[in-house]
């Protein structure tokens, strides 16, 4: 009784429990003003209408939301590589950071969709552009967030680790790593949000197999409103998704914020 | 070594006095086996001379407290003495060795108790090992021993942030211990306690120290305090920070809340507050 009690009351749990209700909350918004304002069904479709759309074209919107997922994943593990190695080359050579810094920023004054027609030119129509428009986009936050908590580290336990006669290895490990997580958690979700738009524009410019984002723009000039909600409905999905299997991954990488003991960590018995 | 260093000592007496007040000569028998030796440590804060040519030499196993008015440079000599703070004059030797800015090779716990929150009191203890060469389970075992010989055993699990203040500088204290150096500094470990837990802290000090044997050097601003816990007392003046005078503290061991009403305890602590609030 009490477990499931517990499990009921676990923060994860209830944090799925407010998404689910403010999920449906949207939805019933939608379905409020196609109905209240008679809003025409090639305007916008109602949510009833447009999830069992979904259902009744259920293998080709699978085969879509695949394929656009395969994008966003590949292209956000590859920009957060990327901004996580960056950040931390970039505050271990302070040097190096100085110059660099500038050209980060300049990377994302770029319009994006500017950078997606050279990058078809170089590498043609394929994964690959997709992928590096994806990772453009995502490992921006990553690399600012997680520098920024690299530079704030409590000078006093640098020195500590110094005292201690510590490896520079190893204070990275056990100091500079895990006091940096929460502002490296704040950019990967960020760039989690931001991810499926890469994508999409990724699918606009550079698509050479269907994607939720080439269905979109097929459905949009057929008139099948329908679909185009659809679409929208599956990339909004992937996006929250995304959201929250990182705020789970946080609190399971982050222990020492919700719990009294550690859940992996135990001293040995006497 | 204790007793016969304190046997050798006259504070009081006018040439103890003179010497304490000049370099090199500090009040030290020659030949005398010596820990550390601090020696002529001047220190400036850009032009804020904040050390003046303090002198000191401290035996093995000697349990010596600086005592000293707030901003009076206390915090600042144990950083020169731990290496962290290369400092602008003298010369500061472990063993006879040269440390000034080398970090490493005495244990100090800063003011703050510096517990890292995402590392159980355990991994805690044993941080100096995991930095160094990482924390094998010999290391872990005998981290829980120690603790709980000295009353931890139930909280090693515990993430710092869950754990009462006289615990995390208790934690703090082990992990100082722990990482095996002969010299010691504590700086206020107790300065936030409740007067109560600060009691029974000091207790708990003695025993390790008693225990381990080792040298501490142990900053504090209460005077009662600094007898209770220490062989010598250093009385650091303020404005340049400089020693004013070094006081003999003649209370047998083990001492217990008794000793506090003694005479002896008394008549020191009277002149401690002479020399602090002249
Ligand atoms: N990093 C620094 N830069 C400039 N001035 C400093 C620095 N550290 C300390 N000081 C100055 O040196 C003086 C002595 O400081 P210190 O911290 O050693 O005092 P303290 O005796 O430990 O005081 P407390 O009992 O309050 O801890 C103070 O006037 C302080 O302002
Ligand atoms: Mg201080």
């Amino acid at each position: 009784m009490s477990l499931i009690r517990s499990i009921f009351i676990h923060p994860v749990v209830k944090s799925m429990g407010s998404w689910s209700v403010a999920m449906l909350m949207l939805l019933g918004l939608w379905q409020a003003i196609v109905s209240v304002f008679h809003v025409p069904a090639f305007v916008i479709p109602s949510p009833v209408a447009t999830i069992s759309a979904l259902f009744q074209n259920e293998v080709m919107i699978r085969g879509l939301l695949w394929q656009t997922f395969k994008e966003t994943l590949a292209g956000y593990l590859v920009g957060a590589a990327v901004g996580v190695l960056l950040a931390v080359v970039m505050s271990q050579l302070p040097g190096l950071g100085r110059l660099l810094y500038p050209a980060l920023v300049t990377s994302q004054a770029i319009p994006i969709v500017g950078i997606a027609a050279p990058l078809v030119i170089i590498f043609g129509f394929g994964m690959t552009p997709k992928l590096i428009i994806v990772a453009w986009i995502v490992f921006f936050p990553v690399v600012v967030n997680m520098m920024d908590g690299l530079a704030h580290i409590d000078r006093d336990q640098i020195n500590l680790a110094r005292l201690l006669g510590a490896t520079r290895l190893r204070t990275f490990l056990y100091i500079r790593l895990p006091a940096c997580l929460g502002p490296l958690f704040s950019g990967l979700k960020i760039g989690a949000s931001y991810a499926v738009t890469g994508a999409v524009i990724g699918e606009w410019t550079a698509s050479s197999k269907m994607g939720l984002g080439t269905y979109l723009l097929a459905a949009n000039a057929q008139m099948n409103s329908v679909g185009v909600y659809g679409a929208m409905l599956l990339m909004t999905l992937i996006g929250i998704g995304s959201f929250a299997m990182l705020l789970l991954l946080e609190y399971i990488a982050m222990p020492w914020r919700h719990r009294a003991t550690s859940p992996w960590r135990r001293a040995p018995h006497l | 070594m204790r007793l016969q260093q304190k046997d050798l000592m006259m504070p009081n007496t006018p040439e103890a006095l003179f010497s304490q007040a000049h370099t090199g000569a500090n009040g030290n028998t020659p030949g005398r086996a010596v820990k550390l030796s601090i020696d002529g440590v001047s220190h400036a804060f850009d032009d804020n001379l904040v050390l003046d040519n303090v002198s000191l030499d401290i035996a093995p196993g000697e349990f010596v407290c600086v005592l000293g008015a707030s901003g009076c440079g206390k915090s600042t000599l144990f950083n020169a003495v731990s290496g962290l703070l290369p400092i602008t004059k003298g010369s500061i030797r472990l063993d006879g060795e040269d440390i000034v800015g080398k970090p490493g090779n005495v244990g100090y716990m800063l003011q703050k108790d510096l517990l890292l929150p995402w590392l159980t009191a355990l991994d805690n203890i044993v941080l100096g090992a995991s930095l160094t060469r990482g924390a094998t389970q010999d290391d872990r075992l005998r981290a829980t021993a120690l603790a709980t010989h000295y009353g931890l055993g139930a909280h090693l699990n515990n993430y710092p942030t869950t754990l009462s203040g006289g615990m995390r500088q208790r934690i703090a204290l082990m992990r100082t211990i722990t990482a095996g150096r002969d010299l010691m500094l504590l700086d206020e470990p107790f300065g936030a306690l409740d007067s109560q837990t600060r009691l029974s802290m000091q207790q708990w000090l003695l025993q390790v120290w008693a225990e381990t044997g080792r040298t501490i050097m142990f900053v504090t601003h209460d005077v009662d305090e600094a007898i209770f816990l220490a062989d010598r007392i250093v009385v650091l003046l303020p404005r340049p920070g400089r020693i004013g005078r070094i006081l003999n503290v003649d209370l047998k061991r083990p001492r217990d809340v008794s000793c506090m009403t003694s005479s002896t305890f008394i008549s020191l602590k009277a002149e401690a507050l002479d020399l602090l609030y002249r």
